[in-house]
């Protein structure tokens, strides 16, 4: 034991005195009373008695003991039972005897006897020796390379895994050939297979530097930074929506990723990526490059729509810290948050110390994407529109505010009493917290603001019609306006005054002031307030990306390790601590560590020496010997390379490639998952992932991943043979494949083997055999009658009509119609479509004219219109859109439709022309925020859906029918289709057969048997373990 | 509240290589119904009587006031404003002050243990001595998306595993043609925060919830393509199992490769099977008039809790069934109509599902849980609506073992707080794993070198609801 905390005295007898004090009167007391809950098995509270070393170093409120003084002691004022929160032990207060003997026994300086069995090591700032020793707290060590590994070797990280692996007596692999190696390159760098050219260029290069020429070719590529990116990505939890219960898209994360990207390509400093990302604002806010960076503060979880804004804003500060614990420092700092951790020297003091760096944070969406330069010409031309303007606005605002402002008050009543008062302070009095909850709130009253729409809701029909005056008015000043400046979705502090940063205990709250961890270094940091921020975050990236911090620069070098061979030399990439695992090769980390940092934080020079060196040349085509498969199955010495299952991203890239559909449009605003874009350029929806990146292990976004996982799930599998994105590639491949060896050197980059080519041809063959023998059976005459109906089970079920042309999200649709009946239950009967009847993917996006049956909750013989499109949130949006006006059956009509999707509304009318006199009926009917509605996969159809799909069967006649591009004018349409003189198209019963429209009685026939074949077989190869695995 | 002591974990990649290399070896695992640990986290035999769950959601809040927590001074004290000595809560849309809103109800007590029980729930009373009344519960979601998420993983925001996922991961699967763990909903709404209410978070995705349709086609992408029978299917696998069988031969020591070809056998018997369990053609016409089938009113949930009982009996480990799904059952305004429709439309099949599954002897095993994100206010909203009230609020169980008949815990006069044996969300996930014969402080998951559990170290089991 120690020291000079507890001094012992120093002459024998006394000592002896004291020993048998300590052994007969105190010792009982803390075993009967306090073990049961703070010694070995259980520390309630963060704290042990069974040792001195434990009672002064303390629990989670602090030291429990000091050593001399009772009055100070918390065990003291813990017995006494005097203050109400601190009663121990709970419950059952001790005999006043006992509580004297543990006052006079701390007053006697809480000696405690020597025990060497127990010996426990409690040194400066409560920390035991062994936890100052743990291997991750010590300065990175400059190891020279043993000599090992003889001529194997191809540079220094080859001496270090030999000299490991031949202390086990194993053995290397060989090294891979240039195929296994092409495509491990490739993936690792691009995250694409190499193309067959590709493939062939580097196995054919006589150059006995192919290798080395290869790797710098591929880092000089800008594939490299799409791919290593997305590892940065999934550190930070990016996404591009809230993820809360709204999910709002956020439309200006995208500037972020692609910062990110640029940053890997041009291969900056790491320290200078950290700095950047944790203060853009504070050390280069003009410069727009930088200043992006800062939405790594920004990607939290967060909902505007919260009334309990002050935990949100909590929550979201918890999530900052314990992001920013894990990535940086290799350490969880999440178990500290509540308590001293168990395992590891954190302190919950450091926890909130760390915290405190964040606490000023201030979201800005005030912030332009520009330099000081374009703001300026921006700001000058935006005067001069708004003096040329002003009076106009202030009449428009004279009409709206009365309104506005009791919608806004209405909200703002919703807040309690304190934020209420924050939001009507003047911006420029309010403190840093004030700034932070204020505009929390401040962005839902601006959403309330917002939502008014003064042409539905000003009062009177005068008011309207003024606004509407006003609005085109002000529209003739629109000339004057300068080009809207790129929104940045960034962070600064909310002032160079922090907010409070309590740290709150039983024993009463305590304000933290940043710090970092105690056992690492403990002095406060050097902070340089601005005029507008604390600084403290430029402390934070100064101290995280010091050449000597012995946790980040280990912890980024592991990373990229890990992302080459699959695995860390510390394999818990996030977690460094005891709770992790210990590293394989600590010395080899440190050897990289070093060369690293003294390289100047270099990414693309760790890569060669990782990629250069023997160990990451051998092959992963090696089964254990009986020696690896005793001593290291799991390969952690690295006796052969690591198989590896492709990531999501891979996967679904590499589909693209080999079908030769990858489109490599780099940067700018996210695509649609299901398009043809690499990946990490698709929209990232937190609670909509893409269905299958989501199978494959693509993390949502929610919290910090250092790991994919690989996992194998009937669902993955389901989506893989049935799903029709996968099914889509296999399609387009087989379109272009002439052979079976073709489809192997596509898809694999290699000749089929003679087995592999027998089975497939084997496949091929059976499969072209039994489709022809079931079409030969089910073939159906096809009627010859032309007739005017569409009818069920005929072969004028359908008009399929081809149209280059579409008709977007205004348009009409004019048509002459009679229905023979409806559906008996809740089905629809479908007039026209564009629409194969899905909701759920980009290629469903459409719409469909429909008549109700007789079960419809809509009620019978309704008109009525389903829209599947993009709403303002990105999500896949579906509405039916009923008219409410009700046909008869075998009654003849003409039917207009007018969709304004710009002016979110329906216009249906529809006129009886077997009733003479009959009234125009018509019909305004809102709609969504739907766009993209003739973007998805349909062409239109009349009769039906895209889809042969018999419920929704036209029964009866369609006369005519046209779609019009926009509004159509009353006085352009006509009762009589033979007027029709404009459309997409026109269709006419009674005109010749046209080649731009086509009856089915069925699906669009099936692909030719071979190509069907060749279908599933391009299926089957895209799906197998050989494309999946690099092994 | 402190943690608890947890025994120093063994690593999660020791885990892994016992468990023979890679997630996909896990998965596997799970999928044939093993379970993935030496399940030293299993409580004495005795304690464990339910096999299964079925957890009946009502989403948006049902007001406990009005069906399972009578408060008879809440309609003298109607109009009024919450006396001064309750502490004022914080609401999702600022009710606090409003006057006290009374109980239109009539209150009787049922069947031999005298529950109280409104006339909202009229068949559901019939079995009032199976029904354990948990009156104290809470949580710490004030609005939807962080009740909802509350209530299904413990936490505010998405992340973390939900409570079927964790009962996955502890007790795996009966049918490996099934998930573990299957979603019903009541319509086409998406519950509030959609699929990650039912997802693994940090796990891996084998344990998740499958959303099954309550008619047509029961999983996403169960059907074949388009076109395609199942003779080229089987075609296709046939191809798929020899070309990646040659290819795994000589890399036997990557049993990652084998599982796969597994996964893609389960997935091709679970299109055969899953059609099945959802048919319910073979059930009999008094069935499925016991579930309320014959009633449009009641036919949908009827139908779902047929569904659920059918899963059960195949042996699915946890079913959830969501009652108004896209928060129906918020009734911050015209409670009366919106809680008389969604009550009724619950109660019969509910009734039925609790008839059904003792006659057939499966209540023991089975726990069926009634509840939503949070309950009512006593104070009203928009004059005859209740806005949000997670600081008390009623679930009730029946089967699995509870001691039912009887009511738990209990909240303030007014049915504003929860007072006497408070149960956290926390608590209520570990009495539920409890009950399932989990040690919910042993059932752990090591994710960023963290042991997780289900109750981020703050649950305790409610054991008296076992009559303990």
């Amino acid at each position: 034991m120690a020291s000079a905390a507890t001094p012992l005295l120093a002459v024998d007898d006394a000592r002896r005195l004291a020993e048998t004090f300590f052994e007969r009167e105190v010792r009982p007391v803390l075993v009967n009373r306090c073990h049961e809950c703070h010694s070995g098995t259980k520390q309630k509270g963060g704290l042990r008695v069974d040792h001195i070393g434990y009672l002064t170093a303390g629990g989670d409120t602090g030291p429990a003991l000091v050593a001399g003084k009772p009055e100070e002691s918390a065990l003291i004022e813990a017995v006494r039972h005097t203050n109400e929160d601190f009663q121990m032990p709970p419950y059952k207060k001790l005999p006043d005897a006992e509580i004297a003997i543990l006052e006079k026994w701390i007053k006697m300086g809480a000696p405690w006897p020597e025990d060497a069995a127990k010996k426990v090591v409690v040194t400066e700032g409560g920390f035991t020796q062994e936890q100052r020793g743990y291997w991750f707290f010590q300065p990175v060590a400059k190891a020279p390379p043993p000599q090992a590994g003889g001529t194997w070797v191809r540079n220094d990280i080859d001496r270090f895994i030999a000299e490991k692996r031949d202390a086990l007596k194993l053995t290397p692999a060989a090294e891979a050939d240039r195929h296994e190696l092409v495509r491990r390159v490739y993936f690792d760098l691009h995250g694409l297979p190499p193309t067959r050219q590709q493939i062939d260029a580097f196995v054919n290069d006589k150059d006995p530097r192919a290798y080395e020429k290869l790797v710098n070719e591929l880092l000089a590529s800008p594939r490299y930074g799409e791919r290593w990116a997305q590892h940065w990505l999934d550190l930070v939890r990016y996404a591009e929506s809230d993820g809360y219960n709204q999910d709002a898209y956020r439309p200006f994360a995208w500037p972020y990723r692609d910062y990110v990207i640029r940053s890997f390509n041009d291969d900056k400093p790491y320290d200078q990526f950290v700095r950047e990302q944790l203060a853009g604002d504070e050390i280069a806010p003009d410069d727009p490059d930088v200043l992006i960076a800062t939405a790594f503060l920004r990607h939290p979880v967060y909902e505007y729509n919260l009334r309990d804004v002050r935990g949100q804003w909590d929550l979201i500060l918890t999530d900052m810290t314990d992001t920013a614990g894990e990535l940086f420092l290799g350490l969880s700092m999440g178990c500290a948050r509540c308590h001293n951790h168990k395992f590891d020297p954190i302190l919950q003091k450091d926890y909130y110390r760390l915290r405190a760096f964040f606490t000023p944070v201030h979201w800005r969406d005030d912030l332009k994407l520009v330099t000081p330069a374009e703001k300026q010409a921006f700001d000058e031309q935006q005067a001069k529109w708004e003096a040329a303007t002003a009076a106009i606005r202030v009449k428009m605002d004279a009409l709206t505010k009365p309104q506005i402002d009791s919608r806004v008050n209405v909200w703002r009543a919703s807040f309690t009493e304190d934020l209420q008062a924050m939001t009507f302070k003047p911006a420029d009095q309010r403190d840093a917290l004030e700034k932070q909850l204020g505009g929390l709130c401040e962005r839902q009253l601006d959403f309330a603001r917002a939502s008014f729409d003064p042409m539905k809701e000003l009062k009177s029909d005068e008011a309207k019609a003024e606004y509407k005056a006003l609005k085109a008015e002000l529209g003739k000043f629109d000339h004057l306006k300068p080009k809207p400046l790129p929104e940045a979705f960034v962070a600064s502090d909310a002032g160079p005054e922090a907010p409070s940063n309590l740290l709150k205990t039983r024993r009463g709250d305590q304000e933290m002031e940043p710090g970092f961890l105690s056992i690492v270094d403990p002095n406060p940091p050097k902070l340089t307030p601005t005029k507008t921020s604390t600084g403290r975050r430029t402390a934070l990236a100064e101290w995280i990306t010091r050449a000597d911090n012995q946790l980040s620069t280990r912890v980024i070098v592991n990373r990229v390790w890990q992302y080459h061979f699959g695995r860390g030399i510390v394999s818990s990439a996030s977690e460094f601590g005891t709770l992790g695992e210990k590293p394989t090769h600590p010395e080899l980390l440190d050897h990289l560590t070093t060369k690293f940092v003294a390289g100047g934080w270099r990414f693309k020079a760790l890569h060669r020496e990782i990629m250069l060196s023997a160990t990451y040349r051998q092959t992963a085509r090696r089964e254990p010997d009986e020696t690896a498969a005793k001593v290291d199955p799991s390969n952690r010495l690295l006796w052969r390379f690591n198989p590896r299952r492709l990531d999501a991203e891979q996967v679904r890239d590499a589909m693209l490639a080999v079908s030769g559909e990858l489109d490599l449009t780099a940067g700018g605003t996210a695509s649609d998952g299901n398009g043809t874009r690499r990946a990490i350029y698709t929209r990232k929806k937190r609670n909509s992932p893409n269905d299958l990146l989501l199978a494959l292990d693509m993390p949502a976004g929610f919290t910090s991943i250092a790991e994919r996982q690989s996992t194998t799930t009937p669902t993955q599998a389901l989506q893989l043979l049935n799903g029709d994105w996968v099914l889509a590639r296999a399609r387009r491949l087989a379109s272009q494949m002439k052979s079976v060896d073709d489809v192997w050197l596509t898809v694999l980059g290699r000749q089929p083997t003679d087995k592999e080519r027998a089975t497939a041809d084997a496949f091929i063959k059976r499969r072209v055999g039994m489709v022809k023998a079931a079409s030969a059976s089910t073939e159906v005459a096809e009627s010859n009658d032309p007739g005017m109906g569409f009818h069920f089970n005929s072969a004028h079920e359908r008009l399929l009509v081809q149209s280059s042309e579409k008709e977007g999200d205004d348009f009409t649709v004019e048509a002459i119609v009679k229905l023979d009946s409806v559906d008996v239950n809740a089905e629809l009967r479908t007039l026209v479509s564009r629409w194969d009847g899905g909701k759920a993917s980009l290629e469903s996006f459409g719409w469909s004219i429909d008549v109700t049956g007789q079960k419809s909750r809509y009620k019978p013989r309704n008109i009525l219109m389903q829209l599947v499109g993009e709403d303002e949130n990105a999500n896949i949006g579906y509405q039916v859109v009923a008219s409410d006006i009700h046909v008869e059956v075998g009654c003849r009509y003409h039917l207009v439709v007018r969709v304004a999707g710009a002016r979110h509304s329906i216009t249906f009318t529809v006129r009886d022309l077997d009733t003479p006199g009959a009234a125009v009926q018509s019909a305004v009917v809102p709609m969504d925020r739907l766009s993209k509605l003739s973007q998805g996969a349909s062409p239109i159809v009349l009769g039906g859906l895209s889809k042969r799909t018999p419920t929704r069967q036209w029964d009866g006649q369609i006369e005519a029918l046209r779609i019009v591009a926009g509004h159509a004018a009353d006085n352009a349409l006509n009762t009589d289709s033979e007027k029709w003189n404009a459309g997409l198209f026109i269709w006419r019963a009674a005109d010749p057969p046209n080649s731009q429209f086509a009856w089915s009685g069925a699906d669009p026939k099936e692909d030719d048997p071979l190509l069907k074949a060749m279908t599933g077989l391009c299926q089957v190869l895209l799906t197998s373990n050989q494309f999946f695995y690099l092994h | 509240m402190p943690c608890h002591r947890y025994d120093r974990p063994a690593s999660r990649r020791e885990f892994l290589q016992t468990a023979g290399g890679g997630f996909g070896a896990v998965a596997l695992a799970a999928l044939m119904g093993e379970q993935t640990q030496a399940a030293p986290f299993r409580l004495p035999q005795r304690a464990a009587r339910a096999k299964s769950v079925i957890f009946l959601f009502m989403e948006g809040g049902p007001s406990h006031l009005d069906t399972f927590d009578y408060k008879p001074l809440l309609n003298k004290l109607a109009g009024q404003s919450l006396p001064a000595s309750f502490k004022t809560p914080l609401t999702a849309a600022g009710e606090a002050k409003s006057p006290l809103l009374e109980c239109k109800r009539t209150w009787k007590q049922h069947g031999q243990g005298g529950l109280w029980i409104s006339d909202w729930f009229p068949h559901v009373a019939g079995h009032a001595d199976d029904l354990a009344v948990i009156r104290s519960c809470a949580s710490s979601g004030i609005n939807h998306a962080g009740g909802v998420c509350s209530m299904n993983t413990g936490s505010l925001f998405g992340g973390r595993p939900s409570l079927g996922a964790w009962a996955s991961y502890g007790l795996g699967t009966e049918n490996r043609n099934l998930p573990a763990f299957v979603v019903i909903k009541d319509s086409e709404a998406t519950v509030v925060n959609g699929v990650r209410n039912w997802g693994a978070g940090f796990m891996p995705a084998v344990y998740q919830g499958v959303e099954f349709h309550s008619d047509g086609t029961p999983i996403k992408y169960l059907d074949n393509p388009k076109g395609v029978d199942r003779r080229e299917q089987r075609d296709k696998l046939d191809l798929l199992g020899a070309l990646d069988r040659d290819f795994n031969a000589s890399r036997a020591s990557n049993t990652e490769l084998e599982a796969r070809i597994r996964g893609f056998e389960l997935a091709y018997q679970m299109q055969a099977e899953a059609p099945g369990a959802v048919d319910l053609s073979g059930e009999t016409a008094l069935t499925k008039k016991l579930y309320g089938m014959d009633h449009a009113e009641t036919a949908t949930f009827g139908r779902n809790c047929l569904l659920a009982r059918r899963l059960v009996e195949s042996g699915v480990r946890f079913v959830q069934l969501y009652s108004g799904a896209g928060s129906k059952w918020d009734s911050h305004d015209g409670i009366e109509a919106k809680h008389s429709k969604l009550c009724h439309s619950v109660d019969k099949p509910i009734a039925g599902l609790l008839t059904d599954l003792k006659a057939r002897g499966l209540l023991d095993e089975t726990l069926v849980i009634w509840g939503g994100e949070f309950g009512r206010t006593p104070m009203s909203e928009k004059g005859d609506g209740r806005d949000h009230n997670p600081t008390g609020f009623t679930l009730w169980m029946a089967g699995g073992g509870v001691q039912g008949g009887q009511a738990y815990g209990s909240t303030d006069d007014l049915g504003l707080y929860a007072v006497e044996d408070r149960l956290h969300v926390h608590d209520i996930h570990a009495t539920i794993l409890h009950l399932l014969g989990i040690d919910h402080t042993r059932l752990i998951y090591h994710h960023m070198g963290r042991p997780e559990r289900i109750d981020q170290n703050e649950g305790h089991p409610y054991t008296k609801l076992l009559g303990a």
